[in-house]
C-alpha cells in the first residue's frame, strides 16, 4: 500500500545530510513528499529528467538532473513513471 | 439564404464582435433561441421565407427538447463564427505583433556566476550522491508497485436505466 | 571575444566537448562532442529554463551549476552573462582505494 512509500520517504529524511525528498509522476502529480521539497515543486522536478533523457540514444542510460548550489544540492531521477528528487545539503 | 444573415453580422457585428465574451456568462439554450428568432424577424422580416420560418420553429423546439450538457458553455458560438472571430484577433494581432515581440520574450536569464569556466570546472557531483538518489527512486518505485488497486466491486455502476 | 569566452573551457579537466549559446539559443562556440550540436543546445535551453523557475530553497538563486549526469558522462551547465555554458565531462570514478 502507499504507506510502503511513505515510510521509505520518511527513512530517507532519517539521512542527516537530507533535508527534502519528494515523488512525482510524469505528469507532475506529487505522490509524497518531506521537508524542503513541496507539491509546488513537483512539476519542475518531473519535466526535467524528461528532457534530459532526450540527451541521450541509449533508453537504458537514465540520467539523474543535479541542480548545484552554494548551500546543497537537488537530485532528480526518473525511474520508469516514477521521478524522484533529493535535496541535499553540503555538509 | 447567407445574403439575409450576412447583412445583418457584417454591420451590426463587424467591429463589437471581438469585444463579445467568448462564452456568456449566463445563457441557456432554451432562451436564447426565441431571442434569436425575435430579432430576426424584427430585422428583415420580408426576407424571411416560410420554410426558413418553418426550419426555425423546427431547430427552435429541437433546441427546447434537447439539453446538450457540452454545449451549455459555449452555445452563443457558432463553429463558422469561432473562425470567423479567430481570424479577425489575428489580424488584429499581427497589427500589434511590434509591440508584442517584448511581451512574447522569455524571461531574461539570471546570471548564476561570474565565472563560469571555475563553475564548470569544479568538481563533479560525487559519484556516492549518484548512487544514493538511484538507490531511493528505485526503493520508492517498488514500494510504488506494491499499490494496487484491490477492486472488490464493478467500478462503474449503471443506474436509471430500465 | 569567442576566444575569452572559450579559452579556460578548453582546460576543463576530462572535457569532452562544449558549447556556448546566447540565451535564444543560438550556438555562439563550440567544440569537440558538442561542435554545433543545435539539438542538444535545444534541449539545455529549455532545461534551463524550467530549472531557473525553481526556487523557494532558500537560496538567492535557483541553482549555481545543473548537472546532467549519465553513466560514462556528464553534462554541465551554467549561466553568466546572458550566455548558456554547457561542457560535457567524461565521468572518472574514483575506485575506493583497498588495501
Amino acid at each position: 500500500m502507499e504507506a510502503a512509500l511513505e515510510q521509505h520517504l520518511e527513512d530517507t529524511m532519517k539521512n542527516p545530510s537530507i533535508v527534502g525528498v519528494l515523488c512525482t509522476d510524469s505528469q507532475g502529480l506529487s505522490l509524497g513528499c518531506c521537508g524542503s521539497l513541496s507539491d509546488k515543486h513537483a512539476g519542475v522536478i518531473s519535466i526535467l529528467p524528461q528532457y534530459a533523457a532526450k540527451l541521450t540514444s541509449d533508453p537504458t542510460d537514465v540520467p539523474v538532473v543535479c541542480l548545484e548550489s552554494d548551500n546543497g544540492i537537488v537530485m532528480i531521477q526518473k525511474h520508469d513513471h516514477l521521478t524522484v528528487a533529493v535535496h541535499k545539503v553540503t555538509s | 439564404m447567407g445574403c439575409c444573415y450576412s447583412g445583418e453580422t457584417d454591420t451590426g457585428k463587424g467591429d463589437q464582435g471581438e469585444r463579445e465574451h467568448l462564452l456568456p456568462q449566463s445563457q441557456s439554450l432554451p432562451n436564447k433561441a426565441p431571442n434569436e428568432s425575435e430579432q430576426n424577424s424584427t430585422n428583415n422580416p420580408s426576407a424571411r421565407t416560410d420554410e426558413q420560418a418553418m426550419l426555425s420553429r423546427i431547430l427552435a423546439k429541437t433546441a427546447q427538447n434537447i439539453i446538450d450538457v457540452s454545449a451549455v458553455e459555449s452555445q452563443g458560438m457558432e463553429q463558422h463564427e469561432c473562425m470567423d472571430r479567430a481570424r479577425q484577433y489575428s489580424t488584429r494581432l499581427a497589427k500589434l505583433s511590434s509591440n508584442l515581440m517584448d511581451w512574447k520574450k522569455v524571461p531574461p536569464l539570471p546570471s548564476l556566476t561570474s565565472q563560469p569556466h571555475q563553475i564548470l570546472a569544479s568538481d563533479p557531483v560525487p559519484f556516492a550522491d549518484i548512487q544514493q538518489v538511484s538507490k531511493i527512486a528505485a526503493y520508492a518505485f517498488s514500494a510504488l508497485s506494491q499499490i494496487r488497486v484491490d477492486a472488490k466491486e464493478d467500478l462503474v455502476v449503471q443506474f436509471g436505466i430500465p | 571575444m569567442t576566444s575569452t569566452m572559450t579559452q579556460g573551457l578548453e582546460r576543463i579537466p576530462d572535457q569532452m566537448g562544449y558549447l556556448v549559446m546566447s540565451e535564444d539559443g543560438g550556438v555562439l562556440a563550440s567544440a569537440g562532442d558538442l561542435e554545433n550540436d543545435e539539438r542538444l543546445a535545444g534541449v539545455i535551453r529549455e532545461m534551463v529554463a524550467v530549472a531557473c523557475s525553481f526556487r523557494d530553497l532558500g537560496d538567492q538563486q535557483p541553482f549555481k551549476r545543473m548537472s546532467i549526469v549519465f553513466g560514462e558522462h556528464t553534462f554541465l551547465v551554467t549561466i553568466s552573462g546572458q550566455k548558456i555554458y554547457v561542457v560535457k565531462r567524461q565521468n572518472v570514478v574514483r575506485e575506493p582505494i583497498s588495501v
